[in-house]
């Protein structure tokens, strides 16, 4: 359908990338809308609407004033003026590629399906033997929804990979973005290109603790849905990973209702897991060389090996708790000894240094972190396609956030470098990249490696899905690393930004009006961003989940085993349970209930009695006669 | 500032303003006056000879403010252009371009009703060779003969070219005026300039109006013609006939759009003609109420905006963008 003509003049001509068209003061034209021009030469060009402006033929406003005799609630004028709609488009394609040349003046027609296609170079990804589009979501405008796709050659590698949302919280529906994209790629990724699982942090409140649960949708979303050919179902294999409370045995989790505590597993590291990631919680002032060098000794002679100190003492250093053992055996050698203050090269006070932050991590990182050397982690090596697994750190500190950050990803990188992580491609889907990977700031190890991620990460098949509300304070090379960036409603002052210059000012507008479920889409097929909308995802959100699971409360120690018990296998009795561990140290009882919850086993209640071994009967030691008298009875005349 | 400029401003200012005290004192009005530099042009008629039709004599009516216009009107304008494209010997060759439009207004958007142009070759056929006739015909372009003085002149015979497209242009302003009465009778037509130009249209119907924004010609005299030419913003004058020689007559008024003062004498000065019927004569004041309306939207920038109603100049507009760069 014809809507507007080209119009060129010296002042605004017609240039190989940009050009000018009229239409009708009534079209149904608007910015983000994709057209086409035909030459008679048998060229097209295919533009995007990037800014449109309407003016009539008044030369100044003081005519209008005086034709009004400058009563403004006057009779209107008879005859309404003239207007003109005069619009820019950016050029997203020219056909044939070569030569390229200005604009032709000629019609111009708003876009068909195909022409969506052609114009995003679609056609070059979404057909063929081999297709390797991925529904992001559907173009919308002057009557047209045409579905648009990503290529996933660079969206999870390797000719380029990441996916990055922008937009001010609450309306940008950065997470909403993330989760459909997730959907989509696990639906629609094809055969060739391999397997592919997601590792997300949960880094506030309840957002994705229900991916697993099906979330309401409009008729609407559906009929997105359909035009994307992607099914609006929930996450069928989502696994939940959250540290305990400092109480060591109530998860640190919104997902707690009884109903769903039991797909959550603990996420509890020991010494060896945090020692080869100190970097992340010991600061710049804390690490020197001295100290660095220690941390090494320990990591490679001391950690889970057999170890004898210089005074006759054999460690076996596997927690927090024999390591404390063994600086406690270092210290007391060295006094009784009395020789200098250097144990194997090692300065006292470097020694000190050292044991102070490492034995105040586990205090730090209760709850994630144990003293007894118990352990429950990601399956790393065991990831299966298209499964979800979710850790919930929205509870922890900024500390223990980088610390299982850090560690986690680059397990999956180890993992992806070796090829035996389970899965060819992961994508890692963290909000607040900001936090992480601020523009600014000192230059943190978590930050180093998301930089290394974000250069490398391609080749690997680790896909890094970042969200933030400022683009502009993330670190650049990180930013601008992410083939695909996504905008969603922004704020002004960011837009005013310097990355946002090579918008057009009605391009802006939209992007701070931008409604919900509407995305400004970058990706390197695209000359040119697009305007897209995409179906609400097809899971419960957090708020509506905590709705209708409400948290549970934390409960004392017996109860709340019982209730992670009972999670597991409903048969079990709280009233045996209780019975098994009671009078058990309460580390043996954690040991038990994690090593439970690991083997998920078929007799939940035997597996668990067996790890809880022979109970110890505590011997009463009682005094042997009195080895005092009693001091006599005496009143005191002081006493209140 | 040098001490000779800053005298001679001085200087020039205080004759304007004595200038302007002395006429305020004797009971003559001033204005701000813009310097010339040219002896303009003789006007080719005028004076015509005028009848009264209301009342004995010429007198300034009150038309009581603006009106809303009436349902339905059209505006008729056309444009002519012409360059001398060669000569046979002395006589020139012309080439012209006319156009003719109606657009007409529903609600308050305007649209092209007709739209006719035509390009033709004007030449004095009895001053050519067969020839020179023949290498003319053969370019496909309608020929039209024109007059020839006495004797060969090379810029009279010009202006005998340029009347002959003219003339060609009152035709196709003709032929657009009829289709769009043919086909709307009870349609108001304004039509740019004098109906004289439109003598067989007087026929068509009473709805014609004919709007002319030059005053050459005048047809009133002594107090008749100041009362006219002087009349307050609103106000019209009564109406009067003017001859069209053999064609009849047409009945017409003036209509003070704009205050003059402190302008020229003309400003916002027009004159209305109207087929001479009863209808001509009992809505004057109506049609210049109507007309009094047409004032918004301003025709600004167009230097003829205290006279030139938005949608003549709409018209003119879109005939001059059909023709581009006619050349």
């Amino acid at each position: 359908m014809t809507i507007g003509r080209v119009v060129a003049t010296e002042a605004l001509p017609a240039g190989p990338h940009q050009f000018h068209f009229w239409t009708a003061t009534d079209t149904s034209l608007g910015i983000g809308a994709i057209v086409r021009v035909d030459a008679e030469d048998g060229r097209t060009v295919y533009a995007v609407v990037v800014d449109g402006r309407a003016y009539s033929d008044v030369a100044t406003p003081l005519h209008e004033v005086v034709a009004a005799e400058g009563d403004p609630a006057g009779a209107p004028a008879p005859t309404r003026r003239t207007e003109v709609r005069l619009w820019t488009a950016a050029v997203l394609r020219h056909e044939p590629e070569e030569p390229v040349q200005p604009v032709p003046l000629a019609q111009v027609r708003l876009a068909t399906q195909e022409d969506v296609e052609m114009a995003l170079r679609m056609d070059g990804y979404v057909r063929g033997e081999q297709p390797t589009g991925i529904p992001v979501g559907v173009y919308r405008a002057g009557g047209l929804t045409a579905p648009v796709s990503l290529d996933a050659e660079f969206l999870l590698g390797p000719e380029s990979a990441h996916f990055n949302i922008s937009g001010v919280s609450g309306l940008a529906t950065k997470t909403s973005a993330a989760e459909f994209m997730l959907a989509s790629i696990f639906q629609r990724l094809p055969s060739h290109k391999g397997s592919v699982a997601a590792v997300c942090f949960n880094v506030k409140g309840p957002d994705l603790c229900f991916l697993d649960q099906p979330g309401e949708l409009t008729e609407g979303d559906r009929e997105l849905y359909s035009v994307l050919d992607v099914e609006p179902r929930p996450f069928d294999r989502v696994q939940y990973f959250a540290p305990f409370k400092p109480d060591g045995v109530n998860l640190n989790t919104l997902r707690s209702h009884p109903d769903l505590v039991g797909s959550v597993q603990p996420l509890v590291w020991g010494l060896r897991e945090v020692l080869n990631y100190h970097e992340v919680l010991l600061n710049r002032d804390d690490i020197d060389a001295k100290a660095d060098a220690f941390l090494d000794f320990l990591a490679d002679r001391v950690v889970e090996k057999e170890f004898r100190d210089d005074w006759g003492g054999t460690h076996r250093v596997r927690s927090f708790g024999e390591l404390e053992r063994l600086f406690r055996g270092i210290f007391d050698g060295l006094e009784q000894a009395g020789r200098s203050d250097v144990w194997r090269t090692h300065h006292i006070a470097t020694i000190r240094k050292v044991r102070n932050r490492l034995i105040n991590i586990s205090t730090r990182c209760k709850g994630l972190v144990t003293d007894d050397g118990s352990v429950n982690d990601l399956p790393f090596g065991a990831f299966e396609d298209r499964a979800v697994y979710v850790l919930d750190v929205s509870g922890m500190d900024q500390l223990g956030q980088d610390l299982v950050f850090t560690r986690v990803v680059s397990m999956l990188r180890e993992h992806l470098e070796r090829g035996d992580l389970g899965v060819e491609h992961v994508v890692v889907f963290v909000d607040e990249l900001n936090k992480y990977a601020p523009a600014d700031g000192p230059d943190t190890y978590v930050r180093k490696m998301l930089l290394d991620i974000s250069e490398r990460g391609r080749y690997l098949g680790l896909v890094l899905f970042a969200a933030q509300q400022f683009r502009s304070q993330v670190h650049r090379r990180i930013a601008g690393n992410a083939g695909t960036v996504v905008f969603g409603r922004m704020d002004m002052d960011e837009l005013a930004t310097p990355g946002y210059q090579v918008l057009s000012p009605a391009t802006k507008i939209k992007l701070a009006t931008l409604p919900k479920g509407e995305l400004m889409v970058r990706h390197p097929h695209f000359t040119q961003p697009v305007f897209v909308r995409f179906p609400r995802p097809a899971v419960m959100s957090g708020p509506a989940g905590v709705r209708q699971y409400p948290p549970a409360a934390d409960v004392p120690f017996e109860d709340a085993v019982v209730r992670q018990l009972a999670a597991l296998d409903r048969r079990v009795s709280p009233a045996r349970i209780k019975d098994s561990i009671a009078g058990r140290r309460e580390e043996d009882v954690r040991r038990a209930l994690l090593a439970t919850k690991r083997a998920r086993p078929e007799d939940v209640m035997g597996f668990f009695t067996a790890s809880l071994g022979r109970a110890v009967a505590r011997e009463q030691v009682r005094p042997e006669g009195s080895a005092t008298t009693p001091l006599r009875q005496v009143e005191d005349p002081y006493a209140t | 500032m040098g001490l000779s400029g800053g005298a001679a401003v001085t200087l020039t200012g205080s004759t304007r303003h004595r200038l302007h005290e002395a006429l305020r004192r004797a009971g003559g009005t001033t204005r701000a006056g813009s310097p010339l530099t040219h002896v303009p042009p003789p006007v080719a008629s005028p004076f015509g000879s005028a009848s009264y039709v209301e009342g004995e004599a010429i007198r300034a009516i009150d038309v009581g403010g603006s009106a809303p216009p009436p349902e339905g009107a059209a505006f008729l304008d056309g444009i002519q252009r012409y360059a001398v494209e060669g000569r046979f010997g002395l006589v020139p060759v012309v080439r012209g371009h006319v156009a003719a439009a109606t657009m007409r207004r529903d609600g308050d958007r305007l649209s092209v009703a007709d739209h006719q142009s035509e390009e033709l070759i004007v030449v004095p056929l009895e001053r050519l060779t067969p020839d020179q006739r023949q290498a003319l015909a053969d370019t496909g372009v309608p020929l039209v003969d024109c007059e020839v003085g006495e004797r060969a002149h090379p810029i009279v015979d010009v202006q005998l070219a340029a009347r002959a497209v003219e003339r060609r242009r009152e035709e196709l302003e003709t032929a657009v005026a009829s289709a769009l009465l043919a086909s709307e009778p009870e349609c108001w037509l304004v039509v740019d300039g004098a109906l004289g130009g439109l003598a067989h249209m007087l026929d068509a119907g009473p709805r014609v109006l004919g709007l002319i924004k030059s005053h050459e010609t005048q047809f009133l005299d002594g107090p008749d013609l100041e009362i006219a030419v002087t009349l307050q913003e609103g106000h019209r004058s009564s109406v009067f006939a003017r001859r069209l020689g053999k064609r009849g007559q047409v009945y017409t008024w003036y209509l003070r759009l704009w205050p003059w003062e402190e302008h020229e004498l003309l400003h916002g000065l027009v004159r209305i003609e109207r087929p001479a019927t009863e209808a001509a004569l009992t809505e004057a004041t109506a049609v210049s109420r109507w007309l009094l309306a047409e004032r918004a939207p301003l025709s600004a920038p167009d230097g003829r905006w205290d006279r030139l109603l938005y949608p003549i100049r709409q018209v003119e507009m879109f005939l001059r963008a059909q023709a581009g760069g006619w050349w």
